[in-house]
């Protein structure tokens, strides 16, 4: 599903915030990714969502190397995948129900489908209750449901998520990763960096450890 | 414009005959009247009425008759010239009167004044452009999370775009009209601010608001600038 060929990247000489990372993530993996802060698991995910380029290396996303993909056709890959930031990135001047609504209203589907679609999502992250309030009026953790049921809305085939429980209390992390473990078993391939060693320990089949930009370790459970 | 021609008195009905043909075949003139002796001498009186005992103690009437062509608007002295110079040859004529190096002074002015138009015109439309370009680069720097978190969930630059370009011509339109409307309001009371201070040029400066395909070009041109001025402003922001 996802295979990162010898990718490094710089982003001032000398330093590499990455070098020479080789992996494969196979469909339906839950990967998390670890690593002390700077240790270039950010740089990792916005180059999977082609955010920014790496300076050497080539990334193949369903068969295709994203790499050659032209700017005006990224959208293509964006909506295969679906991503968690560590805050949220919401509209605060939209309900939950619009927040979630935007990744329908793209595709251009009609207000009613919309409609079912966003309060099926919302009922996934329990969340459904919710539909009309907005952001400010939310708790942390609603608020990071909300996020995730914005980047699953679409049903994409890759769920990425930067620290998504960095915020949130040992209880409602724990909660939101059993969320992510519910996304992944109904076939979402989910690539997740945190550092949270216990929940490391308890939801991750595929762990990669990075350390200054390199891969130290790989592990399968 | 008008062109006066003095008459001889003793022409003969023929070649006045031949004379008023001339003028009537010319495409140049909408119409002439003939002004006699008398009526000449009447007018003046009237223009000059201080004079009235001098005109009155001549013994002879030294106004001679005379035809006033009045020319059609927008007709070019070079135009002019040549017909004058045709109906000089006739013999009924005695003189005439047509103060071209005036009229193209005035020509040469209202050429000047309709290239600082023009000049102060793309002013203006660069100056929109500005500043539409600067009023929606605020609004996407307003929206500028918004903008990233489309991008993120997969949106097309064209979904991102339309609502930008739709602001931006609708501005340009509005800008258009009303515009429109205070050239409107000028053309209607500046002629009377002027009032008669104008005179004599009243002829030459027509204040008229624009045709309908002007207007229709200002307000699309209107809506070009605001579209233009959106796209250039809203393309940093889509760059990867």
């Amino acid at each position: 599903m996802i295979e990162i060929y010898h990718v490094w990247k710089q982003y001032q000489a000398p330093d590499w915030a990455l070098s020479n990372l080789t992996f494969r993530v196979e469909k339906e993996d839950f990967c998390l990714i670890t690593g002390p802060s700077g240790s270039g698991k950010t740089t990792l995910l916005k180059i999977i969502f082609r955010e920014i380029l790496p300076t050497r290396g080539h990334i193949i996303i369903d068969r295709k190397n994203i790499r050659k993909i032209p700017d005006h056709k990224i959208f293509r890959l964006r909506r295969i995948m679906g991503i968690v930031f560590q805050d949220f990135r919401l509209l605060f001047h939209k309900s939950v129900f619009e927040n979630v609504a935007i990744t329908f209203q793209i595709l251009g589907i009609n207000r009613k489908e919309i409609r079912r679609r966003v309060f099926n999502t919302l009922r996934l992250v329990n969340l459904h209750h919710k539909m009309w309030e907005y952001p400010s009026q939310l708790s942390y953790g609603e608020q990071q449901r909300t996020a995730i049921a914005r980047a699953v809305a679409n049903n994409p085939k890759i769920l990425l998520a930067d620290e998504p429980t960095g915020n949130l209390d040992p209880k409602l992390a724990f909660e939101i990763m059993t969320l992510f473990k519910k996304i992944n078993e109904k076939g979402t391939t989910v690539v997740l960096c945190t550092h949270d060693r216990e929940l490391i320990r308890h939801f991750g089949n595929k762990i990669l450890f990075l350390f200054n930009g390199k891969l130290l370790r790989k592990e399968k459970f | 414009m008008v062109v006066v021609f003095f008459i001889e008195e003793k022409a003969s009905p023929e070649d006045i005959n031949k004379f008023q043909n001339e003028l009537n075949n010319s495409p140049l003139i909408t119409h002439f009247q003939f002004i006699s002796s008398t009526e000449a001498k009447e007018q003046f009186i009237k223009k000059f009425p201080k004079l009235q005992g001098v005109v009155e103690n001549l013994e002879i009437n030294p106004f001679p008759p005379s035809y006033e062509a009045t020319l059609k608007k927008n007709i070019s002295p070079n135009m002019v010239q040549p017909f004058i110079q045709k109906i000089k040859k006739l013999d009924v004529i005695q003189d005439t009167q047509y103060n071209q190096s005036w009229v193209e002074k005035m020509q040469s002015l209202s050429r000047l004044i309709q290239a600082v138009g023009f000049f102060l015109g793309g002013i203006m439309i660069l100056a929109s452009f500005f500043i539409i370009s600067n009023v929606i680069k605020l609004n996407v720097m307003a929206r500028k999370n918004e903008i990233e978190i489309l991008r993120l969930v997969g949106a097309t630059n064209t979904f991102i775009r339309i609502p930008f370009l739709a602001e931006g011509t609708a501005l340009g339109i509005i800008g258009g009209f009303f515009s429109l409307f205070l050239l409107f309001l000028l053309t209607q009371f500046f002629p009377l601010y002027l009032g008669s201070s104008l005179g004599a040029l009243n002829e030459l400066i027509s204040f008229r608001f624009l045709s309908l395909f002007q207007s229709l070009m200002v307000i699309i041109s209107g809506g070009l600038t605001g579209f233009l001025g959106s796209l250039t402003s809203i393309a940093p922001f889509l760059r990867t």
